[in-house]
């Protein structure tokens, strides 16, 4: 095609935009309102990815011990001393007691006022947890171990609950004990290696539970998940009606141009040259409207960043996704314009647009 | 009658080329009309031929055969070289490019002047700015309209309508002009210079077919008359003047 044909016919395209501009602003705003949800939704999902890879980023770990409090708290059903830690629990106790074996043994099977013996935890005082503690940091990828006895714990949840909630925790400690275990707070090294020293940490004797961020990464990962499956079918649909939208604005246009069809046809224009100009006035309402919904998205998610942001601690920068964004919106906008308008004229040209006599 | 008129004023073989040629044509549409039945009739290059006949006779249908808008069901048709019954639908416009069309209500488009809608011919096939320009003010030249050639159509009188409608068939140098009623819309005098616009059209080698209603020009204009009744020609004078 020439080069002047296709300067007309782009030409002809935003004549078509215009004077056909009150069905084209409809066009306009009904895709800015599908475009604006979609970028919703991308900006969600990449916040969401990004909090998943704070969390994951946290290389700390907390160990509770198989203590006194452990045994009586936690759940120790499925997770009953073997025999062999029966035997080091014994062990330990004979060194650190130094007691003859009868009494020793005696000990080991006196049942407190609790009902536990001392044969149902592991870590019975500072010395094993500190040994414990050792074993854990000898593990490669660990970088440092810090010990925290139940009571630091406790001192520590007190700390960061709110005024005159920490009264609750202090008359709960002394009416019934401390419920917190030993723990030990661990650093790994590589993040890459977090699931193979968690296995290490889990199989040392000793260690009751570990909390980490990593299950809860999972979750979200599961939100995120679900996040994208919805976010697909929103916008499939989305981009159906954008192609609803855009074919009924152009059929308008089509409609208007009628006699202009006939006299082109009847000339000899092909069914391509005819489509041309519908295409292009597609491709217009959509790229106007992919720069209207940038615009938008732009204005809306740096207000909504402004409150979020106290709440998150951090948000993806809009300038990191404003191009994908640009590109996601002029793709679907072309997508849309273009398909939408080809569709319509084709229908037309099959059916009534053949018949250029008689219009 | 109608096989005594065809004896008394049949078409003479002439070694002419061809310009329009129905052998065994006929048209049924699927709503169970016969508008063409077993039509032969051969148009030479250089031919001003008039096509007559009552509503319902089968002129339109003929014109549209032509014009590839319809297909026939039987017999062949071949018009500028195409064998339109074979021709896939891609070619049309090919074919549409070879003839000029003059319609009866004009068909100008309102927002744009006259030499805008000449030009509109060229450009959707896609010629360029500086032949556009040179062609259409060679067609308005011919027509009598290069002084209008920045009015707006509806500035202009029917017949000077209708004479845009005529140098936008021209523009693109078609070798037949096929004109549907062209005076169907403007008043008598005019319609006398519109068929005259024709001949001298057709003097240039132009082959033109023209569909009227208008008796008196059928009978001073003295060129071929075709006379089509109930889907069938009943009449092909070539000698003119009389229907």
């Amino acid at each position: 095609m020439k080069l002047s044909s296709m300067r007309y016919l782009i030409k002809e395209g935003f004549k078509g935009a215009w004077a056909n501009r009150l069905m084209s602003l409809a066009s306009i705003g009904v895709l800015v309102a599908c475009m604006v949800v979609i970028g919703l939704a991308i900006l969600i999902s990449e916040n969401v990815t990004m909090a998943i890879g704070n969390l994951e980023k946290q290389n700390v770990v907390m160990v509770y011990m198989k203590d006194y409090n452990w045994a009586l708290y936690g759940d120790t059903e499925s997770e009953e001393p073997e025999s062999a830690e029966s035997t080091e629990s014994a062990e330990n106790t004979e060194n650190t007691e130094s007691v003859d074996d009868t009494s020793s043994e005696n000990a080991e099977d006196t049942v407190d006022e609790n009902g536990i013996k001392q044969t149902d935890y592991v870590i019975h005082n500072e010395e094993e947890a500190a040994a414990l503690c050792d074993k854990i940091s000898a593990l490669s990828n660990v970088e440092s171990v810090e010990y925290i006895s139940r009571e630091a714990g406790l001192e520590t949840v007190k700390e960061n609950m709110l005024d005159g909630q920490e009264e609750y925790f202090t008359f709960l400690d002394d009416q019934y004990g401390n419920p917190l275990s030993d723990a030990a707070k661990v650093t790994m090294k590589e993040m890459s290696l977090f699931d193979e020293t968690i296995k290490q940490i889990e199989d040392i004797e000793g260690v009751g539970s570990i909390q980490s961020y990593g299950g809860l990464a999972e979750k979200i990962d599961a939100i995120k998940q679900g996040i994208y499956v919805a976010g697909f079918w929103i916008i499939a649909i989305l981009i159906v009606i954008s192609l609803v939208i855009v074919s009924n604005t152009i059929r308008v246009t089509m409609y208007n141009r009628k006699l202009e069809i006939s006299i082109m046809k009847a000339v000899g224009a092909t069914d391509t040259f005819v489509r041309i100009p519908f295409v292009i006035e597609g491709v217009i309402i959509g790229l106007i409207s992919a720069l209207v919904s940038e615009g938008l998205i732009y204005f809306c998610y740096r207000v909504a960043t402004e409150k979020i942001e106290v709440m998150l601690g951090s948000v993806v920068a809009f300038g990191e996704v404003a191009v994908y964004l640009l590109l996601v919106f002029v793709a679907i906008g072309i997508f849309a314009g273009a398909l939408g308008s080809a569709f319509m004229i084709g229908k037309y040209l099959k059916h009534e647009g053949s018949e250029f006599t008689a219009i | 009658m109608a096989e005594e008129l065809l004896e008394q004023f049949a078409t003479p073989i002439v070694p002419t080329e061809p310009v329009i040629e129905f052998r065994g044509v006929s048209k049924t549409y699927p709503s169970g009309t016969h508008a063409l039945e077993d039509v032969n009739i051969r148009i030479n290059k250089g031919d001003f031929v008039f096509v007559v006949g009552s509503s319902g006779a089968g002129k339109s249908t003929f014109m549209k055969l032509i014009m590839r808008e319809e297909k026939a069901n039987t017999g062949t048709i071949m018009v500028n070289g195409f064998n339109l019954t074979k021709m896939p639908r891609k070619q049309v416009p090919m074919l549409r490019r070879t003839m000029g069309i003059v319609f009866q209500d004009f068909r100008l488009i309102p927002t744009m002047n006259v030499f805008d809608n000449v030009a509109f011919a060229m450009y959707v096939v896609g010629e360029s700015g500086r032949e556009v320009r040179r062609e259409v003010t060679d067609a308005l030249s011919k027509v009598g309209l290069g002084e209008k050639a920045r009015c707006m159509p509806m500035q202009l009188s029917g017949g000077e309508q209708q004479r845009v409608g005529l140098a936008r068939a021209l523009v693109n140098s078609p070798d037949l002009i096929i004109a549907d009623e062209p005076t169907g819309n403007v008043d008598p005098n005019m319609s006398y210079e519109i068929v005259n616009l024709l001949t001298e059209i057709n003097k240039r080698g132009t082959t033109v077919l023209m569909v009227t209603h208008d008796h008196n020009l059928v009978r001073d204009f003295k060129h071929r008359v075709i006379m089509l009744d109930e889907g069938r020609i009943v009449a092909d004078n070539a000698a003119g003047g009389a229907e």
